[in-house]
Formats: C-alpha cells, sequence, structure tokens
C-alpha cells in the first residue's frame, strides 16, 4: 500500500492550520454476513481555506466519511476536530452540507429554502430574508428567489442547494457528489461557478466524486481512497495555478495527475 | 383548450342534463308522479329551506356528520402515525385494519342500533366507525410520503425533532391527509344518511326515507338537491385548501 506524501501536498498542508482535522478513524458496521468494514486508518488535515476533493471506487466509503465529518454519521473509532472541537452531531454553523440530489424542500420557494437552516435557529424573518436573499445573488439566482424547486432546472437547484449550505456562513462546506445527477454540460459550469463562489467567500470545501477530471479540475489537493474497507491510499497535491481554465484539462500536467489517480483507484479496486 | 372554452363547455353540460331532466316529464315522456321537472323540485327545496323544520333536519345531519369528522380525524390520524411508524405494529395490524376496510360498514348498522338506540349518537359513532378507517390509512401513507433525504437534511441543518415533525412531516403529509379528510368527509356522510333512513326519527335522511314511503316526489328531488349542494360545496372547499396546499406535488 503506497502511503506517498508527495512534497507539495506536504507543503500545502502545512502552510495553514488545518480546520478539519481526522486522526485515526475507522468503521465498522454489523450486517447479516458479520461485522462490515467501511472505513479504516483515516487520516487526514484540511487548511483554512483549502479545496479537497475525496475520490474513490464506487463503495469505498467516501461519502460515509463525508457524513462523519456532518456530524450526521458517527464513526466506531478515531476522532473527528473540526475548528478545533469535535464533531459529535450536526453544527451548521461549522459545517454547512450540500447533498447528491439538491434535496430541496419541493413545498418551499428558492429563498424559504435557503432560509430554511436560520428558520431552524430562529433568526428573525427580515434577517433571514435579507441573508437569504444575498446568498441566491451569489450563486447567481437573484431572480428565482419566489420559484419552486420544480420550477427550476438541476443545475439551479444545486445552485440553491449551494446557497443553503452556505447561509449560516460555515466555516466548511462540505459536497457530497453535488453535481452527479447533472448533465456534462452543466456539471462543468457548475464546476466553474463552484470555484468563484469558493474563491469570492473564501470557505474551506470538502468535495466527494466519481468524476477524476472533476477532482484534478477543483482541487488543491485529492485524497484518493481504496475499496472497502476504505483508506487514503493516496494524497495528491494539484500544481495547477488559480483560477482553473477549461484550457489547462488538455495540460500534460492534467492527465498525468489524472492518470495517477486513475492508476491508484484501479490497482485498489482490484 | 383555454381555461373560458373549458369552462363554457361545463355549463353548455349542465344546461343539457338540467334540460332533460326538465323535458322528460313535460313532454310526457316520463311520468311527472315520478320524476318531477327540475324546476318544481328546485322550487320545491327553496320552498322547503325556508321551512324551520327542515332547517332543524339539516342542522341535525349537518352536526352528526361534523361529530363524527372530529372524533375520526384525530383518532384515525394518530392510529395512522402509531402503525406508520411502528414497524412490529404495522405487521400486525395490517391485516386487520384491511379485512375491517374492505368490508361494507352497512351490514353493521342493526348492531349499532340495538347497542345505542337511534338518537343522534348512535348514527355519530355510525359516522366514525364508516370513516376511521379511511383517515388512518390516509395517515399512513402520508407519514410514508415523507421522504427520508429530506429528514436527513433538515437534520444536517440541526433540526430538532420537534422541528422535523413541524417543517418536514406536516408539510410533507398536508396534501394525502386533506385528500383523506375529503374522503372521509365523503363517506361520513353517506353513513350519517344512510343511519337515518334506516332507523331514526330526525335528519335529511329520515325526511328522504318518507318523502319516498309517502310518494312525495318533489319533496324528495328537493331533499337530493339540497344535500347535493351541501355535498358538493364541502367537497370543493376542501379541494381548494388541498390544491393550495399541495402545489408543489406533480
Amino acid at each position: 500500500m503506497s502511503q506517498t506524501l508527495a512534497p507539495d501536498a506536504a507543503a500545502a498542508a502545512a502552510d495553514a492550520a488545518p480546520i478539519v482535522s481526522v486522526t485515526g478513524l475507522g468503521h465498522v458496521y454489523p450486517s447479516r454476513e458479520g461485522p462490515v468494514h467501511a472505513l479504516a486508518d483515516i487520516s487526514l488535515e484540511v487548511g483554512q481555506g483549502k479545496f479537497v476533493v475525496i475520490v474513490g471506487p464506487s463503495g469505498c466509503g467516501k461519502s460515509s466519511l463525508l457524513m462523519m465529518l456532518a456530524g450526521l454519521r458517527h464513526q466506531s473509532e478515531g476522532a473527528i476536530l473540526c475548528d478545533g472541537r469535535p464533531m459529535s452531531d450536526p453544527d451548521p454553523d461549522r459545517v454547512g452540507v450540500v447533498f447528491q440530489e439538491a434535496n430541496l424542500f419541493p413545498w418551499l420557494t428558492a429563498i424559504e429554502n435557503v432560509a430554511f437552516p436560520l428558520a431552524l435557529r430562529k433568526v428573525p424573518r427580515a434577517e433571514r430574508q435579507a441573508r437569504a436573499a444575498a446568498m441566491l445573488e451569489l450563486v447567481g439566482l437573484a431572480d428565482a428567489r419566489g420559484r419552486y424547486p420544480h420550477e427550476l432546472s438541476g443545475g439551479m437547484k444545486q445552485r440553491v442547494s449551494i446557497a443553503r449550505g452556505l447561509v449560516q456562513n460555515p466555516k466548511v462546506l462540505l459536497m457530497d457528489e453535488p453535481f452527479a445527477a447533472l448533465d456534462e454540460q452543466t456539471r462543468m459550469a457548475m464546476g466553474e461557478e463552484l470555484l468563484r463562489i469558493w474563491s469570492e467567500t473564501g470557505k474551506t470545501v470538502v468535495f466527494v466524486t466519481h468524476s477524476l477530471t472533476e477532482a484534478v479540475y477543483l482541487a488543491d489537493e485529492v485524497l484518493v481512497m481504496s475499496a472497502r474497507p476504505g483508506r487514503i491510499i493516496d494524497r495528491v497535491a494539484v500544481p495547477l495555478p488559480r483560477p482553473r481554465t477549461y484550457a489547462m484539462m488538455a495540460s500534460p500536467v492534467f492527465g498525468a495527475l489524472r492518470e495517477r489517480i486513475w492508476q491508484q483507484i484501479r490497482a485498489s479496486a482490484r | 383548450m383555454n381555461h373560458a372554452a373549458v369552462l363554457a363547455g361545463r355549463a353548455v353540460l349542465a344546461a343539457a342534463l338540467l334540460g332533460i331532466w326538465e323535458a322528460l316529464p313535460r313532454l310526457g315522456i316520463a311520468d311527472p308522479e315520478l320524476l318531477p321537472p327540475f324546476t318544481v323540485a328546485a322550487a320545491t327545496a327553496l320552498e322547503m329551506f325556508a321551512r324551520p323544520s327542515l332547517r332543524a333536519d339539516l342542522w341535525v345531519t349537518t352536526l352528526e356528520l361534523l361529530a363524527a369528522v372530529a372524533i375520526a380525524l384525530p383518532a384515525g390520524t394518530l392510529l395512522g402515525l402509531l402503525l406508520a411508524e411502528s414497524e412490529r405494529l404495522a405487521r400486525i395490524f395490517d391485516p386487520l385494519i384491511f379485512f375491517l376496510f374492505s368490508i361494507p360498514k352497512s351490514i353493521f348498522l342493526p348492531m349499532f342500533i340495538l347497542t345505542m338506540g337511534i338518537g343522534f349518537w348512535q348514527k355519530v359513532a355510525f359516522g366514525v366507525f364508516s370513516t376511521v378507517f379511511i383517515v388512518l390509512m390516509s395517515a399512513a401513507a402520508a407519514v410514508r410520503s415523507v421522504r427520508p433525504d429530506h429528514v436527513f437534511v433538515a437534520r444536517a441543518f440541526g433540526a430538532s425533532p420537534v422541528q422535523i415533525a413541524w417543517r418536514v412531516y406536516l408539510p410533507s403529509m398536508l396534501p394525502i391527509l386533506l385528500e383523506g379528510l375529503r374522503l372521509a368527509v365523503i363517506f361520513g356522510f353517506t353513513a350519517v344518511l344512510l343511519a337515518e333512513m334506516y332507523a331514526s326519527r330526525t335528519g335529511m335522511g329520515h325526511q328522504i326515507a318518507s318523502w319516498g314511503e309517502n310518494f312525495m316526489m318533489d319533496r324528495l328531488f328537493a331533499g337530493v338537491l339540497l344535500l347535493s349542494v351541501i355535498a358538493i360545496v364541502v367537497n370543493e372547499t376542501i379541494r381548494a385548501v388541498e390544491a393550495r396546499c399541495g402545489h408543489w406535488r406533480q
């Protein structure tokens, strides 16, 4: 098992204090065929303001890992610290979540969906409206505030979902394959849009995806996970400059990084 | 087809049906003794509606229906929630409820009369018995229509169990619950009127039965018109609320 830490990855991790830190995380759950080792020996650090992408074969537990970072699931061993404190329960002040399907509430308008986390916290109505409107503006949907989810396209729904994830001004945004259900073109456009939002807000992003191209295009660092039990088998720093452009996808560096990640995943899945 | 054309079409259809009703006895095709013309029935309805005794009958029937729904709605909803939330209870009780749901409730009416007499509460009880299973089944269906990922999202944003019930379960369930309410009112109305027709001293059902037995066809048809208007108004009111709360379901 290669645990090679690329020198530039180490440098990237060191230049900022980690906002998320995971040490010795493992997860075992019972099933009819006996205990299933889903995740094993996972340690990682995410520096403030970084964009970290987790990739791995289907069923490697990368989504489970993300749900644990969100405090929505509990690991059987190891520790997760976010902003210096354990994540034992969901805490929207520290962590916002964007799910695979946008999962908007169909009975609420776009702006009501964005304001939902604030309504839970009993933020006064006027402030709720103002903050939700500002978030819709940020994701480029200022005109769609009164529309219901069934009146929005897939990409627009995901924008609303991102706005909802950011509305409490969390330190970290966790994204679980947010663009997986979108078509190729929308997906590319959303990736670009996400990078713009990320650079404007300075949030730390942890992003799970199946797509290697998406991973290299978005990330400062790509964490590669093995098949079950999921371990981190490679940490790939992406030295491409920012802002990223589509043209970079054709560059030799991009291709080499993608190839390296693909080889790791292929080897681990065998 | 635009909205105005649809409305015009509906008006034509209604006028045609009422016109046929009017024409059949007038032209001697139907016996006016058996089928009084629409205008006669409508005039009789208006004239009867002005009478305090008939209003009292309408009021009794309405109260019985309201009482039956007021009892069946919370009871059925509560039982439905229990069954939908508890896998174990559902597995035990589901067959029993499906059996009871499928049996025509009218065959139990004599037992209600034997045990409870022919007063107000007997009709209410029979109304409850006839509607509670509908409410129960729609409440259970409503709970099962709540999407787990919506609950998950709410949890991710720190919702408490009460907030999840109020902000996720209730709006998800409301359209189906209202549909259940609408069906409950329809079946409850049927049950109450049936109980009144079978054995009673008051209520519209009792009057309709006795007008029929005494061959007072204009009054019988007038009663049918009055009850139809009430049923349609109630039904459409609930449907309007349903549409407002369920516009997002598509």
